[in-house]
């Protein structure tokens, strides 16, 4: 667990199982000049959220152990989402059930494989609106 | 100025890029547009400030016991169910979720009533669900002119497909040719 700038606002947290897409997500991240958080599972991931992160969280879906879904629903109990923003990652077509209920704290999706641009306007414009 | 026209947009996930492409093209129009977007509280007023800064119109939260006003575009808050009375009055409560979510697009477009002048447009962009598909069925059953995000265009197809299958959709456009359709409809100011 990467915890360099757990503690930052307005940034970008990956969260994902999948180190291969972290280390794309980090390379965008740097070149673009933001700043990022790396989570490798949903426990990080709040782990993160409850050391003071504040941004857009890039979430994967399938991941073992605690799922996109489920961190987004213990985001949500514990009072974690404000001053969030969550955008899931899926290799999927479309989401199945488990969305039900979680629609208004998914903000968007992007689906893998995305571009760098396609991912870079979509945390420009969305960093954008958490700093609102 | 009360408007005569009226946009009813409901959408889900995948909506603020939407919205953005969609007004980012459209000019000042002779209509009132009404958003339903399912959104937080947290993230409302934020929604709201980015659709404005990408908008020809002035773009803001919907009040309790405001009339919509044309040329200006409305975001239904996070949180609560929005009703609109007499085609022109937003009325905000709290109750049950419908369709899972609060506000719902269903809520909204069925509290619209046949009008005697004027167009009424129902639009359903990208989302999960089937919010709003039989809201756009009761819309177009009371005389508006109804438009659905095509597949190709949407992040997550569930909420247009939905409101296609009903039957009831006239136009299926990705985002620019909504902007399109929406001037050819409205006119310009």
């Amino acid at each position: 667990m990467n915890h360099e700038g757990t503690d930052m606002e307005n940034g970008v947290m990956i969260v994902d199982d999948n180190e291969h897409i972290r280390q794309s997500v980090q390379m965008i991240c740097e070149f673009e000049e933001l700043n990022l958080v790396c989570a490798a599972s949903g426990e990080e991931c709040l782990e993160h959220l409850q050391a003071g992160f504040r941004g857009v969280i890039l979430m994967d879906i399938m991941m073992p152990e605690m799922d996109g879904w489920q961190t987004i629903r213990e985001i949500v109990e514990r009072g974690l989402y404000s001053g969030n923003l969550i955008l899931m990652l899926t290799g999927m077509g479309q989401p199945d059930s488990r969305m039900d209920g979680l629609q208004e704290y998914v903000t968007d999706y992007l689906t893998k494989p995305f571009g760098p641009d396609q991912l870079v306007d979509a945390l420009k414009y969305y960093l954008k609106l958490v700093q609102a | 100025m009360k408007a005569k026209n009226i946009v009813v947009i409901g959408v889900s996930t995948g909506g603020p890029m939407t919205l953005k492409t969609l007004f980012s093209e459209l000019p000042p129009l002779d209509a009132a547009f009404l958003v339903v977007l399912h959104i937080t509280p947290e993230m409302d007023f934020r929604i709201a400030q980015g659709i404005a800064a990408s908008a020809s119109m002035p773009a803001e939260l919907a009040r309790d016991a405001e009339f919509m006003k044309a040329g200006h575009i409305y975001l239904a808050p996070g949180g609560y169910h929005l009703k609109v009375e007499g085609n022109h009055r937003f009325a905000l409560y709290t109750g049950p979720r419908v369709n899972y979510v609060q506000p719902s697009v269903d809520v909204t477009m069925f509290s619209f009533t046949r009008q005697s002048a004027g167009q009424l447009i129902g639009v359903i962009l990208t989302g999960m669900g089937r919010d709003g598909a039989l809201g756009l069925k009761h819309m177009k059953d009371i005389g508006a002119t109804t438009i659905a995000q095509d597949q190709k265009s949407s992040v997550i197809y569930g909420m247009p497909k939905a409101a296609l299958e009903t039957g009831a959709v006239d136009y299926v456009l990705p985002p620019l040719g909504i902007a399109a359709k929406l001037v050819e409809l409205l006119g310009r100011r």
